[in-house]
């Protein structure tokens, strides 16, 4: 047993972290405050090859493992949440299922863009009314000719408004239940797709989330993702990976949490000693730092198995589950610790908090997870 | 094309250091880095690399471990590395490191026209080994460099002295240590790592190279800093003045 990582994985760690200190940090508070997608740091993570690290580099990536992009994604979402997710989506299931399950053509076409970070990729799945429970979705797609033709309306699409390259998700034969699904590659500018309301979210505000509007969008039949029906295997085998990025980013979370609770206590004086010295306060930061660890665990060894080409879905979900609970919980009381300091704008604990909800959210709600490993283990 | 050798220190990261209930230094979580200074080294080299061609050898000394700092220096744009390697190599003395970076540049590296160096380590900041490894290999030095270029065999400096800029030359081969105000050392890429363990590196041990004289320093002991603020006023009076000395003295500023 071995858990330590490897001499590359510590250095590609450590340089992303001295990359978040330059370019996430100082702008980490503005983007929250005011939505805005940072094209000037994406430009720059481009540069260091930081949007493609699992992606061979004959399809323009790294050619890394996933757990190096798993490492860079937990040190981004510790400076900025925001910006970790975006680059989790990116990779994780947008560039992924095109590696994955794309054609040489598709690859070269699209992932190569992908994963040089010259386009970002966007993940078109769910609906209205269409959750966690993915078979009430009503988007079709109907062939005609040489194109597909896609009606519907999705929502809560994670890079919608600035998304490149979307994956989307839509009935081909509804009649054929989980097999009756399909995925295509539809580029930016499609006539016919087009991003609606933009959402105000709570947290996770630099991240874009918009509504997609699907209105006859004709997309050519060579952008069909994998074979006909395979959508929702497809969709499935994107959480897998996608999820552990999550679980990434809840890691982050709970480590600036950490972070900033040290500091706090250390300086913070109240009864003639600083609070760290009250067990109180103490034991929240004990047990912040021992749940940091487990998810990080959990995390890594999710992202491990996947490189080594085992199953990792239940771990994947394990992994999501418990950090981003943990992120959650921990953000809170690190609000706590630092009382009406924490509670004002301009803490970053403050931050911290609004954006560990949505992990307990997306890519699956924790409901959905407990789905996931309970069916596994129950099996 | 010029041949460039920048020497370059794995270090502790001071950012991991902790106070031992004893009053002295806990170094039992410490990690390691590439030495602040040295990443303005290695910059600069790969600066002037990418406007006149050549290559730049890394050269550094340690215990095997550091081989993660040789890996992490490579991934900066250096082309190949010399690892002077061996168990016995932590806390030697910059006469010592000099002397085996010395033998190994005679030696192992071949011909070169320019060695660059920070200004000093991260962790001794000794300002030693630059200027010594130059008298040793009997090359001009130019230290505390703010600025360097090369041409036609010589190397053009602005030094930055108390209060005046300096700009001198020097025929190459020459040895400089620059000032992190030179350059903005990069943040290696994905693949800039990845790559880094792909590039030559000649490993040398201990019996590759001759002796190296013993210490010449002698550390007895490292402590903690600690700040301790106290606030006591004197007067100008001719007592008071006696007492201020003698507050020196109780304090240990004045023996």
């Amino acid at each position: 047993m071995d858990f330590k990582l490897t001499e590359e994985q510590e250095l590609i760690k450590k340089n992303m972290r001295e990359f978040c200190e330059k370019y996430v940090d100082p702008i980490a508070a503005e983007i929250d405050e005011n939505s805005r997608h940072p094209a000037e740091v994406f430009q720059k993570l481009a540069e260091g090859d930081w949007m493609g690290i699992p992606i061979p580099a004959q399809y323009g990536g790294s050619g890394a493992d996933y757990l190096t992009h798993i490492c860079a994604v937990e040190e981004l979402a510790r400076s900025c949440a925001s910006t970790g997710f975006t680059v989790s989506i990116h990779v994780g299931i947008a560039s992924m299922l095109i590696l994955l399950f794309g054609n040489e053509e598709q690859k070269k076409t699209f992932l190569v863009p992908l994963a040089k970070g010259e386009k970002l990729g966007a993940f078109v799945l769910t609906e209205p009314g269409a959750g966690t429970d993915v078979m009430a979705a009503t988007t079709t797609a109907v062939l005609d000719g040489d194109h597909y033709v896609i009606n519907g309306t999705k929502t809560f699409t994670s890079n919608g408004p600035t998304g490149d390259t979307y994956l989307v998700f839509a009935w081909t034969d509804k009649a054929a239940g989980r097999k009756g699904m399909s995925a295509f590659i539809v580029p930016r500018g499609t006539p016919g797709m087009t991003a609606g309301n933009h959402f105000a979210k709570m947290g996770l505000r630099s991240s874009q989330t918009s509504e997609m509007l699907f209105k006859d969008c004709r997309v050519p039949k060579a952008n069909l993702l994998g074979k006909e029906g395979n959508g929702l295997a497809m969709a499935m085998t994107g959480f897998d990976h996608g999820r552990t990025g999550i679980a990434a980013q809840a890691v982050g979370i709970i480590q600036a949490a950490l972070e900033e609770s040290v500091r706090y206590a250390k300086e913070r004086v109240q009864f003639g000693q600083p609070i760290a010295r009250h067990q109180a306060i103490a034991w929240m930061i004990a047990d912040m730092a021992t749940d940091l660890n487990a998810a990080r665990f959990l995390t890594y060894h999710a992202a491990w198995l996947k490189d080594q080409g085992q199953p990792f879905s239940k771990e994947a979900s394990m992994a999501k589950l418990f950090a981003s609970e943990k992120a959650m919980h921990h953000t809170i009381k690190a609000v706590q610790i630092q009382g009406g300091y924490g509670y004002c704008k301009g803490a970053k604990v403050e931050r911290l908090m609004r954006d560990a909800k949505i992990t307990e959210i997306y890519e699956g709600t924790s409901e959905a997870q407990r789905m996931v490993i309970s069916g596994n283990v129950l099996r | 094309m010029p041949h460039i050798v920048v020497c370059f220190k794995w270090v502790i990261d001071e950012t991991y250091l902790r106070r031992a209930p004893g009053g002295g230094l806990d170094f039992s979580s410490v990690d390691y880095k590439l030495s602040d200074y040295d990443r303005n080294a290695i910059e600069e080299a790969v600066r002037i690399r990418t406007a006149l061609g050549g290559t730049v050898t890394g050269i550094t000394v340690g215990p095997p471990e550091a081989a993660k700092g040789v890996k992490d220096a490579l991934s900066r744009g250096m082309d190949a590395g010399v690892f002077i390697a061996d168990p016995a190599f932590v806390d030697l003395d910059p006469s010592q490191t000099v002397s085996l970076i010395a033998q190994a540049v005679r030696n192992h590296v071949g011909p070169f026209d320019l060695i660059i160096c920070g200004e000093g380590s991260g962790d001794l900041y000794a300002q030693q080994v630059g200027p010594r490894l130059a008298e040793a290999l009997g090359i001009d030095c130019v230290a505390f460099a703010t600025q360097i270029s090369l041409e036609g065999g010589t190397l053009t400096a602005q030094r930055r002295l108390e209060g005046v800029i300096e700009v001198v030359t020097a025929p190459l081969p020459a040895l400089v240590t620059v000032l992190p105000e030179i350059n903005t050392p990069r943040i290696p890429g994905v693949k800039d790592t990845l790559m880094a363990g792909k590039k030559p590196v000649r490993t040398l041990a201990k019996g590759d190279l001759g002796a190296t004289g013993g210490p010449r320093l002698q550390t007895l002991a490292v402590r903690a800093a600690a700040m301790e603020r106290a606030c006591e006023k004197f007067g100008v009076e001719e007592a008071e003045v006696i007492r201020f000395v003698d507050a020196l003295k109780k304090r240990g500023v004045l023996a």
